[in-house]
């Protein structure tokens, strides 16, 4: 329990509650479910990306290219659909496209050896290249708009995709807790090497690390269609770095190995709700990407500096100890390493 | 117990390995094996070979030549998780902890099998071994010795025959050698053969049941230790070839009067304590010490790389507030670190741009003349005879003799007063060894002061006009007499003798 609410996830969780009910103060508007329903709703897209960008920072990569994977995705399920394919083949044919994506950066950073941000900045272009050729730069807009059936269905006054989301959230949760494959995520980013030497396949854990940010873009992509309705050539721009920054104040060390699921979807609607709260406080939209920005810095700063603190106080008591160690040896003579210590038994 | 010993067959035996990389030779078809409930100790300098026969029982090396048995069973392995199917199981010398990870998923990490059964199991070997640890808790709060202990359960969870402990009580408390010498106790007891490394000569005479010491690629010493003494095992890890010591003549320049260039009073870090000593212009000070004693930290605590420790510095004559390498450069004292590839060379440039590295930092001036750079590099690529076919060369395609010497280079530029040398001559051939140790004594002529970090005793003997040694974290200046590469060897290793003149 303790640890819970120690954990970085509860202080974001804390803080995105504080600004809520702060904002409320000055326009009640805020706690009106509907309000608080839209911000979930918008939220699905980031969250979707960061979940995915979560496997690939868990084992200490970064992944660039979720945007784009998003973008080509989107591209993909429009065409699908326009062919007059079934909304479910349509849907498979977007979460494909981005799992191909996504396995083409991880069989070229596992590998092959480049380094993420290298191999993701290429594919970023390649797949945003790839938008344009097959559009020719111009938008998809002739979808049936059956399509966005699916996004305004409601139970309980709330989106259909909402609940699929959280179902998707509270999968992942338990096999990311319980499957052994999925916490080899946090082994190889904790600690690479020692990974390898326990037996643990690093390579293909990295693959799939990638392969599931890409398949988790193609979701998104989905989500995105289904919302807006068409498909703009600026599907997923710049919503990597929104994705990185999502992960990463929910909790999620560029270091590798730490960080839940829980990271990715407080980070998320963390960042949709600054957006949002702006609005209410009727600042300029303008204003939101800064906003954000420092949000993001004064948690990351805060956070590292009491850890920096518990490690250098970790790190001073066991000098000590090693010191009273010698100081006693001196006193005492040769050590007798052949005596039974009395403190195994 | 080595009677019995030699009845059973070995759990793995080494028949005539060989190991050749590129064209060095380092291994010479030794044989080696380690008997159920034995502890045989493997002994040898560095470059001895002693990493390599690791490298291959553990998997990570194949042998150039030669097989691997596995109780009787001629085995191969090209990775570590393939030892371990075969019982063979390696505690690195730095504990491969997941710190983020809690103390359970550390001990079941990449175990097959039922994880409620094998956190029983670990639970229960956790117990019976004495890991006293919260299983929640993180693992990188756990202490070295715990960490150590993760690894043998580790082992064991995956029925290790043998365990192969590299350097286990290097980073240890005395009272945590003192129980984890009761627990090999206990895991031989149960017939667990343990491959057992240190450089402490004293805990390999009282924990080991046999000594195999390696010099050169092959075995020169192999005995049951009831037959062996520190004395006897020092002498074993001298280089064959080594005469009676140099006489040398202890450099004029500590004559009274003169100011040292250097002197440290006091100094202590996390790592070492109360550390004194001072460097006369002219003369070479040796500081000899093993692996994680302690002498790369003092060295770079002295040039201000590690901002926490304690004490006095006075480079020249004068102290400074606040020690950088920048400060301490300006200041006249320039380092040489252990590691060239990482912390001393820019391996993408020209050479050139390597050896005027140096004045860049320092407030000189904010450009330089590529007439002049080239100028400066002509002059010591002459003075310190580097081998290269224009100073526009890159650094990564000469050898690493020229490339120890371009570092040299650097640190000369600035005309430094006193310098520090971390293990000056690790991978380099013997020619270019001698001529690192001409460089010094060119310097020593211009009245530089020369600080020699090494962990090989030979040069410690060879070059220096004062030795003093690193042990434990302990800097001790032996007596002016004591020079011969035994005395410094009895120092250095541990091995508890009294060293007299």
């Amino acid at each position: 329990m303790m640890r819970i609410l120690k954990s970085r996830e509860f202080l974001v969780l804390v803080l995105l509650v504080v600004m809520i009910l702060s904002v409320a103060t000055v326009n009640k508007a805020v706690l009106y479910p509907i309000t608080l329903i839209n911000i979930l709703n918008s939220s699905l897209f980031l969250m979707l990306l960061a979940i995915g960008q979560m496997f690939v920072v868990l084992t200490r990569g970064i992944d660039v290219s979720v945007g784009a994977t998003a973008g080509l995705s989107a591209v993909i399920f429009g065409f699908a659909l326009n062919a007059g394919l079934p909304l479910p083949l349509a849907m498979l044919a977007a979460l494909v496209t981005g799992l191909l994506g996504g396995m083409v950066n991880g069989l070229g950073v596992a590998f092959v050896g480049i380094p993420p941000i290298i191999m993701t900045l290429g594919t970023l272009g390649a797949y945003r290249g790839l938008m344009r050729v097959l559009t020719g730069g111009s938008w998809i807009e002739s979808i049936p708009q059956n399509i966005k059936s699916f996004a305004v269905t409601r139970y309980l006054s709330v989106p259909l995709m909402v609940w699929t989301m959280v179902a998707v959230v509270i999968v992942v949760a338990l096999l990311l807790w319980k499957l052994k494959p999925a916490r080899y995520f946090y082994a190889v980013g904790d600690n690479y090497d020692g990974a390898y030497l326990l037996g643990i396949n690093v390579k293909m854990t990295r693959f799939w690390a990638f392969s599931l940010a890409g398949a988790f873009a193609g979701a998104a992509a989905v989500v995105f269609v289904g919302q807006i309705g068409f498909v703009p050539m600026q599907t997923g721009n710049g919503q990597e770095l929104k994705a990185i920054a999502a992960v990463v104040l929910g909790g999620v060390s560029l270091m590798g190995g730490t960080g839940s699921i829980w990271s990715a979807v407080i980070g998320a609607l963390f960042l949709t709700a600054v957006d949002s709260m702006m609005i209410f406080l009727k600042v300029p939209g303008s204003w939101n990407n800064a906003v954000a920005g420092f949000v993001l810095l004064a948690v990351v700063v805060f956070d590292f500096l009491i850890r920096r603190t518990v490690r250098n106080r970790r790190l001073a008591a066991r000098a000590a100890e090693m010191r009273r160690s010698e100081l006693d040896h001196d006193g005492a003579g040769a050590p007798a390493l052949v005596q039974t210590p009395e403190a195994t038994s | 117990m080595p009677d019995d010993m030699t009845q059973n067959a070995p759990v793995v035996a080494l028949r005539g390995i060989w190991k050749v990389f590129e064209s060095v030779t380092v291994l010479r078809g030794i044989d080696f094996d380690i008997h159920a409930g034995e502890v045989h100790a493997l002994l040898g300098g560095n470059g001895s070979g002693k990493s390599t026969i690791v490298k291959i029982i553990s998997g990570a090396y194949r042998p150039t030549a030669g097989t691997i048995e596995v109780s009787g069973m001629a085995q191969s392995f090209s990775r570590p998780s393939e030892a371990h199917a075969q019982g063979i199981y390696m505690v690195p010398q730095e504990p491969q902890i997941f710190p983020n990870l809690s103390v359970r998923e550390n001990l079941l990490m990449g175990l097959v099998g039922d994880p409620v059964e094998n956190a029983e199991r670990a639970r229960g070997i956790a117990d019976e071994i004495g890991l006293a640890a919260d299983f929640n808790a993180p693992g990188g709060e756990l202490s070295i010795a715990n960490q150590q202990l993760i690894e043998i359960v580790r082992g064991l969870l995956r029925k290790a025959r043998v365990l192969i402990l590299d350097e286990p009580t290097s980073s240890l408390t005395r009272r945590e050698v003192t129980s984890l010498a009761a627990q090999m106790r206990s895991l031989t007891a149960r017939g667990i053969g343990i491959l057992f490394i240190s450089h402490r000569l004293n805990e390999v005479i009282d924990l080991s049941d046999r000594v195999s010491v390696l010099r050169d690629g092959h075995f020169v010493l192999e005995d049951a230790t009831a037959n062996l003494t520190t004395e006897k095992l020092v002498e074993a890890m001298l280089p064959a070839d080594f005469s009676a010591p140099v006489e040398q003549e202890t450099a004029a320049a500590t004559a009274l009067g003169t100011k040292p260039v250097l002197a440290v009073r006091g100094l202590s870090s996390r790592v070492f304590r109360e550390a004194s000593f001072e460097v006369y212009p002219g003369e070479v000070v040796g500081i000899s010490g093993v692996v994680g004693a302690g002498r790369t930290e003092l060295a770079e605590a002295i040039f201000g790389i590690d901002t926490d420790a304690r004490g006095e510095v006075v480079i020249d004559g004068k102290t400074a507030p606040v020690r950088s390498p920048q400060i301490c450069q300006e200041m006249g004292l320039s380092y040489v670190p252990e590691d060239r590839h990482a912390h001393g060379i820019f391996l993408d440039l020209p050479s050139a741009h390597t050896i005027s590295s140096s004045l860049m930092a320092l407030g000189r001036s904010r450009f330089m003349a590529a007439a002049k750079e080239m100028e400066l590099a002509e002059t010591f690529v002459e003075r310190l005879r580097i081998k290269l076919a224009s100073p526009m060369q890159y650094a990564r395609t000469l050898s690493g003799g020229n490339q120890q010497k371009i570092v040299l280079a650097k640190i000369l530029a600035p005309a430094p007063r006193v310098v520090i040398l971390d293990e000056p001559t690790r991978g380099i051939d013997a020619h270019a060894r001698q001529d690192v140790y001409r460089i010094i004594r060119t310097l020593t002529a211009d009245g530089v002061g020369v600080v020699v970090i090494s962990s090989e005793v030979g040069e410690i003997a060879e070059v220096s006009d004062r030795i003093m040694v690193m042990k434990r974290g302990n800097l001790v200046e032996l007596p002016a007499g004591v020079r011969s590469v035994e005395q410094i060897s009895a120092a250095t290793f541990d091995t508890n003798g009294e060293v007299t003149a």
